[in-house]
């Protein structure tokens, strides 16, 4: 990294930019009113004038431009006639559409003006339509809007000296892109107006798939070297730091900026390219949590791949994240992907797998609660009386009754007009349709959340309670209801004597596969959702590792107090797939023996194997290579997804007394990374009890 | 049939050998080093640990098909990464019974011994010969500061390590380098004389010293009682070594 690119990426950190920001959201509102606009009217005014609102802002030692300066996104409607309009309805989350990738290389490959030609000739064949004609205008509305707004970037430009920035901008986004520096630019602008158009989780799909062709020529033509490419890429990577104090999310850095790496070519090819690795390092180099790197493998990957993405690991970064082909894309086709779509699939903001351009897919409408499953089933089967087995299907009912529920809610889900969004989706404006209305895919994606404790306590009560007689169905429900208060030798055998997931223990991890098998057969039972598409279940916890535990305002998942695989009540479970908090296990490779036995071809919407390394791990050189073989292992195990992180339980301990120290410090929070001194106090407790078994073995 | 005491198995132990390897330690250990950083596995009893994760019991009793059992689930994954299994503590040589069952159980792998080399002649012979590489440590050459700091002789040791030569074994010789005692230029240069020209010597790895060694002993209910300063910067002296034409790593 050059002294501009370290300059650069310090104000960022810094903030400095905050400074230009404007003091205020504009207001829309009141012309939406006056101007009685449909819904889609409102939304493509919404984009225009907050394109028409940014000022300009020109950096002296910037080659790629913009900088956000509106802080919010205004209301197009009143709060009295949103509830109205929503009432009896489903939002996702906060509402707008996100959590969707888009297919950027037809920003890059068409230009605006491209797809605006495109938009006009469906308006003339659809003319009698007016529902098409209305999201076409809306569409073309907020092409102009960005259009407008580039141009007035590049007349400042002219006016500060900038040719450079001038001549680029008068020729992105605009029209297709001639080279890596126009597609950076390119997609910078049009990927920002995005998130201030209020969608959130703004992902930037293969990248090194639909960026290679530029930066291929611009080599070949020798218009930039590795070491150019890399300069103008860092500065692209930094400049998705900028705004990120600005995106909605449950903590600050959980604003799914993720971007996906390597695999395969929508035909099978190799997709690996010099990109793929300029990306890894640059991203090592930059050191920060923007944009979250995901790679993908298969057991046949090189070490040498592997060991330079093991760098990024190394120095803390808590990505990439690896995803295995190897079992991910034909789980998508037998679940009704198209080959070539399932090959081309990205990760989106955490891990789910979804198509770039092809899929208005919501990949988190909540999760199952394992624990609550299991333990609603403990006390009520033996409370009656049960066999195991017995016990087992009251397990298997919860499971699917919670699934159910969140099947139904989702049932009445509203989508936003997204005319913005839907120039970058394929077949909207060749069809007339916004996306929200549905694209080639359409499923929903619920977490299996903190499954290691639930199997743990099952597994207990197996053999404690019908196995050895070691203890009473009484004793062990009183315990529960008493939170183990005066029980503390029953909380102590569940907590020490159990048999736990991790340590590739078949008395567990069967009941471990055994309940993703029925999370996998309620979501096959529940058949189709209203928008045609299925539900997917996954492997990950989100944040519901810490609500499931504490309860959160609008969750609409149980919350469990003290479990029979000892833990209290109150007390944070297991991240993804991962062992329980303060469970000993063995290592690494027991671990992934353990979620191996998980059925990916059944359990697809992802969520990763979460393993802690102690930083003392990479002292020596040799442990880039060995970290690597480990990486490989878990693809030649056949497991779906894998996350790694590397900390010291110390750095972290200090970092919670001298904040300020640690400023920069990073940690992986469930799907994406963070800076820890930025996470609320349960998250960093709950990252600090992931360390202390590192800490406290030989 | 022995059994043994195990007080960890630790996956994936990147600095204890080649490859990706598991390592088992076998608590109980005939010397008393007084820089131990495992002092939980100096005792052949299970002991209580309490720490602030909670309290736990290290030392679990394994028969060798146990044992062997929990390893075998795992082998084929070692071999396919160029590791292998390590044995380590403690000191394996005090359960040198109980370290051959297990071996002999084992499908094939690679096998480390990391071993003090302080035990009956017979048991090391014994035990070298099924294991593929030895960590071999080199603490103290003069046999009053070796008694002193480590409270015991090593004339055995000394031994030991010539029987390894003899055997033929490949070996690597591993000095925990603790300031003011093992890592003198004198100490240095003793330990130069001791193994230089040695058959099957791949290389001298020097340990700098772990500053965290103290920190097991009170969770385990002992006294760490370091007699030299921790904070002294330590002589990483490689240069006697590459004049003696051994080949030096530092870990």
């Amino acid at each position: 990294m050059n002294e501009r690119l370290t300059a650069m990426k310090d104000r960022v950190r810094a903030g400095e930019h905050h400074s230009l920001r404007q003091a205020a959201p504009i207001e829309i509102l009141a012309e939406c009113e006056s101007r009685q606009l449909s819904w889609p009217r409102r939304v493509a005014l919404l984009v225009r004038r907050q394109c028409e609102a940014e000022r300009v802002v020109i950096e002296a030692d910037e080659r790629i431009v913009f900088t956000r300066t509106l802080p919010g996104i205004p209301p197009i409607y009143s709060p009295e006639q949103w509830t109205q309009m929503t009432a009896g309805k489903t939002l996702h989350e906060f509402g707008p559409v996100n959590n969707i990738c888009a297919d950027w290389d037809l920003l890059l490959s068409q230009g605006l003006l491209g797809r605006r030609q495109v938009a006009l000739a469906t308006r003339e064949r659809l003319i009698d339509q007016p529902e098409a004609v209305e999201f076409i205008d809306c569409a073309v509305e907020t092409i102009e809007a960005v259009l407008g707004l580039a141009a007035r970037y590049a007349e400042a430009a002219c006016r500060e000296g900038r040719e450079d920035i001038a001549a680029i901008l008068e020729h992105v986004p605009a029209h297709p892109a001639r080279s890596f520096h126009e597609a950076l630019q390119a997609l910078r602008l049009c990927h920002a107006v995005a998130w201030l158009s209020g969608h959130y989780h703004v992902g930037l799909g293969r990248f090194d798939q639909y960026m290679w062709p530029y930066l291929c020529s611009d080599l070949q033509a020798g218009q930039l070297t590795i070491e150019s490419a890399e300069e103008l890429l860092a500065e692209f990577f930094i400049s998705l730091n900028k705004d990120s104090d600005l995106y909605p999310g449950v903590q600050q850095g959980d604003n799914g900026q993720s971007l996906t790496l390597g695999g395969v070519t929508p035909e099978g090819g190799p997709a690996v390219n010099e990109l793929t690795r300029m990306s890894l390092r640059v991203s090592r180099d930059l050191a920060m949590i923007d944009p979250k790197i995901n790679l993908r493998i298969s057991a046949q990957t090189d070490l040498d791949l592997l060991s330079l993405a093991t760098e990024l690991t190394r120095i803390g970064l808590g990505f990439p994240q690896y995803s295995n082909d190897d079992v991910i894309i034909p789980a998508l086709v037998s679940h009704g992907y198209a080959p070539e779509d399932a090959r081309d699939y990205a990760v989106a903001a955490c891990w789910e797998f979804i198509i770039p351009g092809r899929g208005m897919e919501v990949v988190n409408i909540g999760a199952v609660s394992f624990p609550a499953a299991v333990d609603q089933a403990i006390r009520a089967g033996l409370d009656a009386r049960d066999d195991f087995e017995g016990l087992l299907r009251r397990v298997s009912e919860n499971i699917t009754t919670q699934v159910d529920k969140l099947g139904e809610i989702y049932s009445q889900l509203l989508l936003p007009p997204a005319p913005y969004y839907s120039l970058f989706m394929q077949g909207c404006l060749e069809g007339g349709k916004d996306l929200s209305g549905g694209l080639k895919y359409n499923n929903y994606g619920i977490h299996g959340a903190c499954a290691a404790n639930a199997a743990d306590a099952l597994a207990a009560v197996k053999q404690f309670v019908f196995e050895d007689g070691s203890i009473s169905s009484s004793d062990l429900l009183s315990a529960l209801d008493a939170n183990y208060v005066g029980y503390e030798p029953i909380q102590r055998k569940l907590a020490d004597e159990g048999p736990k997931t991790g340590n590739n223990d078949a008395r567990v991890d069967t009941l471990l596969a055994g309940l993703f098998d029925f999370f996998a057969e309620a979501c096959e039972g529940y058949g189709r959702t209203p928008r045609g598409g299925i539900l997917r279940p996954g492997t990950g916890s989100a944040m519901y590792y810490i609500w499931l535990a504490m309860g959160h305002d609008g969750m609409r998942e149980p919350v469990v107090g003290a479990t029979a695989d000892g833990r209290r009540s109150g007390e944070p479970f297991g991240a993804n797939l991962s062992p329980a908090l303060g469970v000993r296990v063995r290592g690494p490779i027991s671990m992934l023996q353990s979620f191996a036995k998980i059925d990916y071809q059944r359990i697809f919407n992802g969520g990763p194997i979460t393993m802690e390394l102690s930083d003392s791990v990479f002292r020596t050189p040799e442990a880039i290579q060995k970290t690597a073989m480990l990486v490989r292992t878990f693809a030649q195990l056949g497991c779906q997804q894998l996350q790694l992180n590397s900390l010291s339980l110390e750095t972290l301990l200090e970092a919670q007394k001298h904040p300020k120290k640690y400023k920069n410090l990073i940690v992986r929070v469930w799907g994406w990374s963070g800076y820890f001194c930025e996470l609320a106090p349960e998250y960093q407790e709950q990252i600090i009890a992931r360390h202390y078994y590192e800490s406290s073995g030989p | 049939m022995s059994s043994g005491i195990v007080f960890d198995i630790k996956e994936f132990a990147v600095h204890d050998g080649p490859g990706i390897r598991t390592t088992v330690f076998l608590k109980g250990c005939p010397m008393s080093c007084m820089w131990c950083h495992n002092p939980e596995g100096q005792s052949r009893q299970p002991q209580v640990i309490r720490s602030r994760v909670g309290e736990r019991t290290a030392g679990t009793e394994y028969t060798p098909e146990e044992l062997a059992a929990v390893l075998n689930l795992q082998v084929a994954i070692l071999r396919a990464n160029e590791g292998g299994i390590t044995f380590s503590g403690g000191e394996p040589l005090l359960q040198a019974d109980f370290v051959i069952e297990v071996i002999d159980l084992l499908d094939e792998v690679h096998i480390l011994l990391d071993t003090s080399g302080y035990g009956p002649e017979e048991d090391f012979r014994r035990l070298v010969e099924r294991c593929d590489l030895v960590f071999f440590d080199l603490k103290l050459i003069d046999s009053n500061a070796h008694r002193h700091f480590t409270g015991c002789d090593n004339a055995l040791i000394l031994r030991n390590l010539s029987i390894l030569t003899e055997m033929g074994k490949p070996f690597v010789v591993r000095v925990p380098m603790v300031p003011g005692v093992t890592d003198t230029d004198q100490n240095l240069a003793d330990i130069v004389q001791t193994v230089r020209g040695l058959a099957g010597l791949q290389r001298v790895e020097l340990l700098p010293y772990n500053k965290a060694a103290g920190s097991k002993y009170q969770p385990a209910g002992m006294e760490f009682k370091p007699e030299y300063d921790e904070s002294q910067e330590l002589n990483l002296n490689t240069a006697l070594f590459e004049q003696a034409n051994i080949k030096v790593t530092i870990a």
